[in-house]
């Protein structure tokens, strides 16, 4: 054991895979009854699995623009999301339907020294190649829990993925550029448009000090292959630890501005009640919002889902995942009572402080019981999940410790 | 073969190969996306070619049939978000009926967004052939109520939607090269990436038919 990767020596893997069978679901059982649906549990829930291109079946939300959902039981399989199975969610409807990749260039422009024009062969030869592992996760993950509900998109839990993203850091082209002194912050524009002239065109800014950071890629690759265009081909944004809204697919244009962003999509769109909950009562009109930034800490349950039975009376090993914004989690808590009592739960191997973190627990649960099982994950600067689910009119933000309910035979 | 392997390597190394599609499984080629017609249209009933008309230029219906149940007074707010502040040219005296409409929608259960379509179901409607002829009277009144606001009265794609497109909505005048089937096709199933939608769900086969007829006075 070292210290990189703590949680699991060749014993206790050899128990855990005695002891999975006896109570986990296998991968043909946490996937759907059917082939051709998924039923979310809330209402109006119900998405049909088609395949897009470059994807295999997910669960459609909308087709036009395209926004796919990953079935829940592909987190278990896998610490890194498949690259087909990855979510999508598009803002606008025209999105180029063929790159060519001779012609495309990134321009870096607004306030610079000097503007730059990178084809993809200059990107991919005159600067350091960085791989980074991270968890991309859209803003309005699990909307669809929120009570009570609220419009936008209706997701479960699966508007997230985990890969690895490869690409070269946007400070590198910021630096070759030369930012000038008054340089505030720095916005981002992908090659989709809106299909009415009125609609604003789908741009994101981030502070110049936070597109600065090291971690922040112009990326070409997940797990090792270039992006599917649903993701984002031929580049997209790769900012670790902050939501996905600021990840822009397609990414053809980078301004650096002297002033703040004033495009709808920053000003009023994606924006938080700025109170340090950003939460409040529901029907109670935002005052003072701000915009969405990093990801709260999480964790799920992967290999058991809501309403099983498992057999009573046998060791069960619980497998889940946790990730937050980047501190890397410190530890995750297990409880089978609701939360009245935890127990620690063994972290898998570290990919990284932005990755997902694999864990699991065991326990032996009595025959002919109801279990609420719950985990609690915990980062390194000691933030925990939320204990009760915080609410807000677009339904951002959700990180209460969920709970999965089974029986035993 | 040293040689060639050499070649593979030098052409990897410069980072020729990269951004062609990747090789191995993929479905089709990385550079290309065709993506698929909407699955549903908006169900048949009053207001139901409003939301045909200004819902389905920016999205697929699903956006409304996956909403939990809301109030009229919030689908108001959300008719005059989409007008207001995604510049939907929705006039004044449609949003209230448009409202009234997707209430209706936002009831039904099951959710239409939760069937299977078949694409060609329409196809199946006994006594409703493929093609047949059209009426262009009747295909005039149609065209009228449904297309005229982007397409234009002449069908130039002058129309005052038409114009505020990106693309622009096209002129009908040029479609006198293309096969009724191509012309049936594409008011079926609409055009992906752009904002014509699909009206199979709006116009039967015989509808679509008198339109097709009106289309032909004006592309001989």
């Amino acid at each position: 054991m070292n210290e990189k990767n703590p949680g699991i020596d060749r014993r206790q893997l050899l128990k855990t895979s005695l002891a999975l069978g006896l109570c986990a679901l296998t991968p043909s059982e946490l996937r759907a009854n059917d082939d051709s649906t998924v039923t979310l549990p809330f209402e109006r829930g119900r998405r049909p699995l088609v395949a897009f291109p470059q994807k295999r079946p997910l669960m459609v939300m909308t087709t036009r623009p395209p926004q796919l959902e990953t079935p829940f039981h592909i987190f278990n399989e896998d610490i890194f999301t498949p690259n087909d199975a990855f979510f999508v969610r598009w803002h606008l409807a025209n999105i180029p339907q063929e790159i060519d990749v001779n012609t495309f260039r990134l321009t870096i422009r607004g306030r610079v020294n000097q503007s730059l024009s990178l084809s993809l062969h200059e990107l991919h030869t005159q600067f350091e190649q960085i791989e980074i592992a991270a968890v991309c996760q859209c803003a309005g993950n699990s909307r669809g829990f929120f009570q009570p509900r609220v419009p936008g998109g209706q997701w479960g839990n699966g508007a997230m993925g985990n890969a690895n993203w490869k690409g070269i850091r946007l400070r590198d082209l910021l630096h070759r550029a030369g930012i000038t002194g008054d340089a505030v912050q720095v916005r981002f524009d992908g090659l989709d448009q809106p299909v009415a002239q009125a609609t604003p065109d789908f741009r994101k800014s981030l502070p110049l000090n936070d597109a600065l950071q090291e971690e922040v890629l112009v990326a070409h690759s997940m797990n090792g292959k270039a992006l599917p265009m649903l993701n984002g081909y031929p580049l997209r944004l790769v900012a670790p630890g902050w939501y996905a809204t600021y990840w822009v697919k397609m990414l053809n244009d980078i301004e650096v501005l002297n002033q703040a962003d004033q495009n709808f999509w920053t000003t009023q769109a994606y924006r938080l009640p700025a109170d340090p909950c950003h939460c409040v009562k529901p029907g109670e009109a935002l005052t003072n919002t701000v915009p969405i930034g990093k990801l709260p800490v999480r964790s799920f349950i992967t290999n058991l889902e809501e309403g099983r039975t498992i057999p009573g009376g046998e060791p069960c090993t619980i497998k889940g995942i946790a990730f937050d914004q980047g501190y890397g989690i410190d530890r995750v808590l297990f409880s089978v009572d609701g939360g009245q009592q935890w127990q620690s739960a063994r972290l898998g191997k570290d990919f990284g402080d932005f990755s997902f973190r694999s864990w699991e627990a065991q326990f032996i649960p009595k025959p002919g019981h109801a279990y609420a099982l719950q985990s609690l994950a915990i980062n390194r600067i000691g933030e925990s999940q939320r204990f009760s689910a915080r609410w807000n009119p677009s339904g951002y933000l959700r990180n209460v410790i969920e709970t999965v309910n089974i029986q035993t035979s | 073969m040293r040689v060639c392997m050499f070649c593979i390597v030098f052409l990897w190394g410069t980072g020729l190969a990269w951004g062609l599609p990747a090789t191995g499984d993929d479905r089709e080629p990385a550079s290309i996306l065709t993506l698929p017609a909407d699955p549903i249209s908006f169900q048949p009933g009053p207001g139901s070619d409003l939301a045909s008309r200004y819902c389905l230029m920016c999205h697929s219906a699903e956006y409304v049939y996956m909403q939990p149940p809301h109030s009229r007074e919030h689908w108001m707010e959300i008719v005059n978000k989409m007008k207001t502040t995604f510049g939907c040219p929705i006039s004044n005296e449609d949003m209230g009926p448009l409202a009234d409409y997707l209430v209706t929608q936002n009831s039904l259960q099951p959710s239409p967004s939760a069937q299977h379509v078949q694409r060609d179901d329409w196809m199946e409607t006994p006594g409703q052939p493929l093609t047949q002829s059209g009426d262009p009277q009747k295909g005039k009144a149609i065209y009228e109520r449904h297309c005229v606001t982007c397409h234009g009265p002449g069908g130039k794609g002058d129309g005052p939607i038409g114009q505020a497109l990106i693309p622009p909505a096209a002129n009908l005048t040029f479609l006198g090269k293309q096969s009724d089937q191509t012309i049936l096709d594409t008011l079926r199933n609409g055009r992906p990436g752009t904002a014509m939608p699909a009206w199979k769900n709006d116009l039967n086969a015989l509808e679509l038919n008198h339109l097709l007829s009106f289309l032909r006075t004006l592309a001989p």
